[in-house]
């Protein structure tokens, strides 16, 4: 009797600290990634070529750490991202505010803003290559204008958007014209440099990859490459995961964080 | 005694080219008036009559070039912290927590941190915000939005407060709530105040005077005295005060006819 009646109060109890739990949820998800991964390199022919083993890849990693390349081409990939995106947005912030101050010149470069910012990284690469040759400037130039378009497309959408309303009651107050853009018009704009930054180091992010493919350059992008050439697909798998876990860590310790105690606070939007 | 009014307006009007047809608009028609210290004097009319055109053209947002308007006898030439503005809704600011946008005007003019501490929390305790002094206004009822937005302005302590149907969005229960406090807040800080309004029952019952604009171009059709001590202004007691209800018909009756002319009011 004593178990018929605990057993769904213990069922609940159990199935709530699932929910509740997103560490918990991460765990049973990666877990269940890796079963199947597991199952389906058991099963099919020749592993080592299309799909090794989570433990071959494990191998796989320790003797590329063994032998001192991992971390330096993972330097080499991550130093790029954070020069090309602090450069990107450190610039595409101030211009996009600076085009954003004046209606008419905002509404003047809006169309050129929107045709850079679709224009991807990638697409200019081969133009890039040819001024520059296959070089680390190259894949710099192609970070830097990836990171920037987007930033400064959206600051510059951002300021335009921020409610008259609200730069009327701050003229009202006595706002000089600097207070207005410190008080009102920057964290109006804090949206679109929210949506701005997630873009700009998101594609920055790829542009690594893909230039240091195109333009042979040591890194992340290169040891996916070269991992074909080699027929090493661990190192491949490897490379794949390693980009995915740097941008899960960068939006949870960086992007969200900044969210959620600006705009998200503010209510200006909701999640 | 003949003290200086503190804003005179005299035979202004004005024009503005029409959105989409850019054809002139004549909005306000030669207005002439004035408001004394301690006078609250609210403007009703039809929508479309430019009553919010002359409240902004007072706050300085909006350029005129037919006519005068001074403040303290000083022509206005753009905004300025000496003619505060409570706007209809929304106009304070999402990233600011209460403390920080009531006291926003005395920190634009760089107020000592503890002298605005003071003044701040002086205000907060006035409009019934007390414990809410750290909450963002998203967290907040439309009412308590409309007490920050009327400390924001008192708390910059400008010569003139002009209030722009400040409690027109908010739901009719705390509409009379919030009237009533603006009664006690008038009293308690003898601002002088431009109030404008499309309720005839809220300028009735607000006023010291009332000023009935006209349908555009807005002009000044009437203006009636409305002689009811401030104190004895509750709306508990005003269903039975023949003053307030004749005052209230009577401003009812010159808008209804200006209605009435036109259809699309």
């Amino acid at each position: 009797m004593t178990t018929v009646d605990t057993a769904p109060i213990r069922r609940k109890s159990f199935k709530k600290m699932i929910t509740d739990s997103r560490a918990i949820q991460l765990v049973i998800l990666l877990i269940g990634v890796l079963i199947l991964w597991a199952i389906i390199s058991a099963v099919i022919e020749r592993p080592d070529r299309y799909l090794p083993s989570p433990l071959t890849t494990l191998f796989s990693s320790v003797d590329l750490l063994q032998k001192g390349v991992l971390t330096s081409f993972y330097a080499d990939t991550l130093t790029r991202l954070v020069i090309g995106s602090i450069l990107g947005i450190g610039l595409g912030i101030p211009f996009g505010l600076l085009l954003g101050l004046n209606r008419n010149i905002a509404d003047m470069f809006y169309p050129l803003m929107n045709f850079f910012q679709s224009v991807s990284g990638i697409a200019i690469f081969p133009v890039i290559v040819i001024w520059f040759g296959n070089s680390n400037t190259t894949v710099m130039i192609v970070i830097l204008y990836t990171a920037f378009f987007p930033i400064a497309f959206n600051v510059l959408s951002g300021v335009r958007s921020v409610p008259m309303r609200y730069i009327s009651a701050a003229r009202t107050l006595g706002a000089t014209r600097f207070q207005i853009v410190k008080d009102v018009l920057l964290p109006g704009a804090m949206p679109s440099v929210a949506i701005g930054s997630r873009l700009s180091i998101g594609f920055a992010w790829r542009a690594v990859i893909a230039g240091e493919m195109l333009a042979g350059q040591a890194g992340l992008g290169n040891m996916i490459f070269a991992g074909q050439e080699l027929d090493n697909t661990a190192q491949i798998i490897l490379g794949m995961m390693l980009i995915g876990l740097t941008w899960i860590m960068l939006d949870h310790y960086l992007l969200r964080p900044l969210e959620s105690d600006t705009i998200e606070r503010w209510g200006l939007v909701q999640r | 005694m003949a003290t200086e009014a503190k804003l005179i307006v005299q035979g202004l009007a004005h024009h503005y080219p029409d959105e989409y047809t850019g054809e002139s608009v004549h909005a306000l028609q030669d207005i002439n008036l004035q408001i004394h210290e301690n006078e609250f004097v609210a403007i009703v009319g039809p929508s479309g009559c430019g009553k919010t055109t002359f409240l902004n053209i007072i706050a300085g947002l909006l350029p005129y070039r037919e006519g005068r308007a001074m403040v303290d006898g000083v022509e206005i030439r753009g905004p300025g912290p000496d003619r505060g503005v409570v706007f209809q809704e929304h106009a304070i600011l999402p990233w600011r927590t209460v403390n920080r946008n009531i006291g926003h005007g005395l920190e634009l003019r760089r107020v000592p941190k503890q002298e605005r501490e003071r003044r701040v929390q002086e205000y907060v305790d006035l409009v019934g915000l007390s414990g809410f002094e750290d909450r963002y206004p998203h967290e907040l009822s439309g009412g308590m939005k409309q007490r920050v937005a009327v400390a924001r302005t008192l708390c910059a302590d400008p010569v003139i407060m002009l209030m722009d149907e400040p409690f027109a969005a908010v739901d009719a229960q705390t509409r009379i709530t919030l009237q009533d406090e603006l009664n006690r807040v008038v009293m308690a800080t003898k601002k002088t105040i431009l109030f404008i309004t499309h309720s005839v029952e809220e300028a009735a019952f607000l006023g010291d005077r009332c000023i009935v604009f006209s349908r555009r171009p807005g002009k000044v059709k009437a203006e009636i005295k409305i002689d009811i001590p401030r104190e004895e202004r509750l709306w508990k007691d005003m269903v039975n005060n023949t003053r307030f209800t004749e005052a209230r018909d009577e401003i009812l009756r010159l808008v209804r006819s200006e209605v009435t002319n036109d259809d699309d009011g």
